[in-house]
């Protein structure tokens, strides 16, 4: 079995970049995660442990125009990263509404180093398609770092499902078929549409992170089994499927035991918990 | 006299079985009450208190009679998302097995010790870890 990566999670709770009461509060009210508490590097090792998880992929998320507040920061990725480079791979965040975005984002690239892009349009209040976006694109593709897409359903506030639809990236994928995108949560409910876009794009990917009824084998048998083909992911998107948790909103532990009893090949669960995540990083 | 403690523990396993009984012996010689009572309360609803004996043999009969009582794969009614959680409830068979543990468990002090059967050990039982537990001890007495 080759390595686990999880492409998707939050570490907004995590011990080292929350430490103060007032913090803690403000970054549940953000998220929408009423109940969360700050969890120790030593915890946050045990559940991947329990999980069989190696690596996991910290997303930020800058809304500095929207509403104000960056929840977690590029400079508190790369701090995280850094205290554990063996465990932690860490994604940038950009509010493309910011008149210094390119360079925030070359920042976050060139002098933190890190490894792709995390852009939440339905939050963010953009069109994917915009032309706003296209230096961001273009500055992915220079410096070879692939975007994360939250798509689909969000249970953060202040999020609607506008700019959400998977079918708002198509016009991305096919202007930059050299640019790897990923949609979040398999962009749930419209997991057919995510489905028919990996078919046909090779440059974009989809991860697991979606348990929004049920237990995680309830609910991937449901979305990957009858929403699905059966098969569909085991012999057509094999190569475009990523485990990513949305943790802590959902709990890693079940939902990669629920992937491993799907009926996948053994390979296909090789690249779904970790091959294609290292294609997509490049 | 009332004396009272919070423990705190970092689970590492799913489902675990971690002896307290000498932190709660030790809570009572540092409380100086010499007669009285000692509760041990869990402070979670996915956790409990169990008193057994600490066999490795019946520590696996134990988390077995519990599993088979509880399976993990069955239509339970809280696997779903929690509004005022934010998050899915993926825990119902904590729930469930800390309704049979239970959440305390209750020992005289006589003479400064806890009087307890010599196979009788103190459990903090872990079903929905790993997590950050805590765990209280109370004595009161004179």
């Amino acid at each position: 079995m080759g390595e686990v990566i999880d492409i998707h999670t939050h570490p907004a709770f995590f011990e080292p970049i929350c430490g103060t009461e007032g913090l803690l509060e403000q970054r549940r009210q953000a998220l929408g995660l009423y109940k969360a508490g700050t969890s120790s590097l030593a915890h946050i090792y045990n559940q991947m442990r329990c999980a069989g998880i190696d690596r996991l992929a910290l997303l930020p998320l800058d809304l500095s125009t929207q509403e104000s507040q960056t929840i977690v920061s590029n400079e508190e990725i790369r701090q995280l990263v850094d205290l554990d480079p063996q465990h932690f791979i860490g994604f940038a965040s950009v509010d493309p509404y910011r008149p210094d975005a390119l360079d925030a984002l070359e920042h976050a690239f060139g002098d933190l180093g890190l490894a792709g892009l995390k852009l939440h349009p339905s939050r963010q209040n953009f069109s994917p398609a915009s032309e706003l976006l296209d230096p961001i694109y273009a500055l992915c593709l220079r410096y070879n770092k692939p975007i994360i897409f939250h798509a689909g359903l969000s249970l953060e506030p202040n999020t609607t499902m506008r700019y959400a639809n998977p079918l708002e990236f198509e016009t991305v994928a096919a202007r930059y078929p050299r640019l790897r995108i990923s949609l979040a949560h398999f962009g749930f409910p419209w997991v057919r549409e995510t489905a028919a876009l990996l078919l046909k794009y090779p440059n974009m990917y989809a991860d697991t992170g979606l348990l929004y009824f049920d237990s995680a084998r309830e609910f991937y048998e449901e979305v990957f089994t009858r929403m699905l083909g059966k098969y569909w992911v085991d012999r057509s998107l094999r190569h475009q499927v990523m485990f990513g948790s949305n943790n802590p909103r959902f709990e890693q532990i079940r939902m990669i035991e629920a992937l491993r009893n799907l009926g996948w090949r053994a390979s296909t669960l090789d690249l779904v918990l970790g091959q294609n995540a290292l294609e997509f990083l490049g | 006299m009332f004396y009272h403690k919070r423990n705190t523990v970092l689970t590492s396993q799913y489902n675990q079985f971690i002896l307290i009984t000498e932190e709660v012996g030790a809570a009572v010689e540092e409380s100086g009450i010499r007669n009285g009572i000692v509760a041990v309360t869990s402070n979670h609803t996915t956790a409990g208190i169990m008193v057994n004996e600490a066999l490795e043999c019946l520590e696996s009969d134990i988390d077995d009679a519990l599993q088979r009582l509880i399976p993990e794969d069955h239509p339970y009614a809280h696997a779903r998302i929690l509004r005022d959680y934010g998050s899915t409830a993926g825990n119902p068979t904590g729930h469930l097995k800390s309704m049979l543990t239970g959440n305390h468990c209750l020992f005289p002090v006589v003479d400064g010790k806890v009087v307890k059967g010599d196979a009788q050990e103190i459990y903090f039982m872990e079903f929905d870890g790993p997590s950050q537990r805590s765990y209280t001890i109370t004595v009161q007495g004179e």
